[in-house]
């Protein structure tokens, strides 16, 4: 059963924040605090654990702050927001692995963007149809992201340890740290 | 009580009313529930095509409202279609926007305008159209909702809400959805679609505006004349001109389609037998002050109105109400089980041929 999602507007008049714009790349990755907001999903927080010690090692990068969200299905509410993004530099988001929560994930990666933040999400390429389509929902079509293989679910740590090895420099383009 | 099987899912129902109401409550509604769309099924609709989700498929320049392919997703969502049906869904629009008549506003007319969708090809069998039994009456999920898919587009997305935009001052049942399979199964001749053209193998959407349907009763027909008179009388009814002349969509039940093909008939012989034989005496025109024609719009006025000229094609004494043979179309369809056909009153005045799209594969 998936989770409860959004229901769309049919009207094409909703009041929709048609903001494309990304938060500054400003903030040096070394050092910096890196929050792994994990949606619930099966492997979710294995994978962003492996991406942050990997980062941990290559770019040295600061604290890790695992956040866990309540619901996979919907995007952040106004004060899981600010809490996620308060105190972090950086923003990685996994993962969206079915319809409502590759979504969400992606719903919360363009949120903490407009709210001051350098976000990547990650989705399994099963669902970016269901990413990029929230994506112009919410008024930023074209937002990147970062896909992986599916499924994440079934891997052992061993191939987490790899799949964050094959995501990291996508998500360091994300964040604007390399080109 | 009925004991359902313990496979039937089990809802909570204070949930299936919160969201039901919450769709009411903002006027996204045809009167009838509709289903909630949401993000994962947007994608699945959009994932059945290849255009892009901002395409605009038929803009409403007076209204500054588009529609794009995405709210055409949003709307086959609730109108409670399948994902694949959606490439249909989209020809549908093709179709209508290169109509014409709602681009122009016509949705809003007082006259009540509906629209006629008739689907032809492949994906009629594959999607489970019904283009037998009941056609006109409900109860196949893709003629329901596929025709539906328009009506809650014309509500939502172009905001034509009942006596706010759209001005019918009755309607027609067919705007909650009218939409029907040709039943090419059962009929002597080539297809809609291919008679104008389509190749064999390839689906399509032909839309036709139109107002009403009126049933003709002619089990009785044993020749083909029997029939066509019955028929041209249908079509020749004076409460439907509005305009100088008329057009029609004849939507033959297989029996009939059969009596009139083993007699000789095909489509332009029927063409050409209801040309001659649809014609309302001027007299009866006189009675219904429908003897004349406004001056700019040809509209039916009284002779006597001041607005009113005479109608040079009286000069015979009476009118032929159809503007010419391709003033009607011919479709087959329904149940081979009787003598039962009916006549569309359509709104295609001055169209040589229907307005026809291809369902993409």
């Amino acid at each position: 059963m998936s989770q409860p999602a959004a229901i769309l507007d049919p009207t094409g008049r909703e009041d929709v924040n048609q903001n494309s714009t990304l938060a500054p790349r400003s903030t040096p990755l070394s050092g910096a605090t890196v929050a792994l907001l994990d949606n619930g999903k099966v492997n979710g927080a294995n994978l962003l654990e492996a991406l942050g010690r990997l980062l941990q090692e290559t770019e040295g990068v600061g604290e890790l702050r695992l956040i866990h969200k309540k619901y996979a299905g919907q995007p952040l509410d106004e004060h899981e927001l600010k809490e996620v993004a308060s105190g972090c530099g950086f923003v990685v988001t996994a993962i969206g692995d079915c319809g409502s929560c590759s979504a969400a994930t992606v719903a919360d990666g363009i949120l903490l963007e407009r709210a001051g933040v350098p976000s990547a999400s990650i989705c399994t390429e099963q669902f970016a149809v269901t990413a990029a389509a929230m994506a112009e929902v919410l008024g930023f079509a074209g937002y990147r992201f970062v896909r992986t293989r599916h499924p994440v679910a079934s891997l052992t740590s061993e191939e987490l340890d790899g799949r964050a090895r094959q995501i990291a420099p996508e998500v360091l383009q994300i964040w604007g740290v390399t080109a | 009580m009925t004991l359902l099987s313990p496979e039937a899912p089990k809802v909570d129902p204070t949930l299936v009313e919160t969201v039901l109401e919450y769709s009411y409550e903002r006027g996204w509604t045809d009167g009838m529930p509709t289903v909630p769309c949401t993000g994962e099924q947007l994608g699945r609709f959009l994932a059945q095509t290849t255009r892009a989700a901002d395409e605009v498929l038929l803009e409403l320049g007076h209204l500054n409202r588009s529609l794009t392919v995405r709210l055409a997703a949003v709307n086959a969502v609730m109108a409670g279609c399948r994902p694949e049906y959606f490439p249909t869904v989209l020809a549908a629009w093709d179709a209508l926007r290169e109509e014409g008549y709602v681009g122009a506003g016509m949705w809003q007319s007082t006259t009540g305008i509906g629209t006629l969708l008739v689907v032809n090809g492949p994906v009629r069998n594959e999607q489970g159209f019904n283009s037998g039994a009941n056609l006109f009456g409900s109860g196949a999920r893709a003629n329901a909702t596929v025709g539906r898919a328009l009506r809650l587009v014309a509500i939502n997305v172009f905001g034509l809400a009942p006596g706010v935009l759209d001005q019918s001052t009755q309607g027609t049942p067919a705007k909650y959805s009218l939409c029907l399979a040709e039943n090419e199964e059962h009929s002597p001749w080539p297809a809609l679609a291919q008679e104008h053209g389509v190749a064999v193998g390839e689906s399509t959407v032909t839309a036709i505006s139109m107002r009403s349907v009126s049933h003709i009763e002619a089990r009785q027909a044993r020749t083909a004349e029997q029939l066509l008179y019955d028929i041209a009388g249908t079509v020749a009814r004076t409460g439907a001109l509005l305009q100088e002349t008329l057009s029609t969509c004849l939507v033959l039940s297989p029996e009939h389609a059969q009596l009139l093909a083993d007699q000789g008939f095909d489509r332009p012989q029927i063409r050409e037998f209801l040309e001659e034989h649809a014609v309302v005496p001027e007299e009866v025109l006189v009675r219904a002050g429908k003897d004349g024609v406004s001056s700019q719009q040809r509209l039916r006025l009284p002779g006597d109105h001041p607005d009113a000229r005479r109608d040079p094609r009286l000069a015979s004494g009476e009118l032929h109400v159809l503007g010419g043979p391709e003033a009607v179309n011919i479709v087959v369809a329904g149940a081979p089980n009787c003598g039962i056909s009916a006549v569309v009153d359509a709104h295609n005045v001055g169209r040589p041929v229907p307005s026809i799209a291809l369902v993409a594969r």
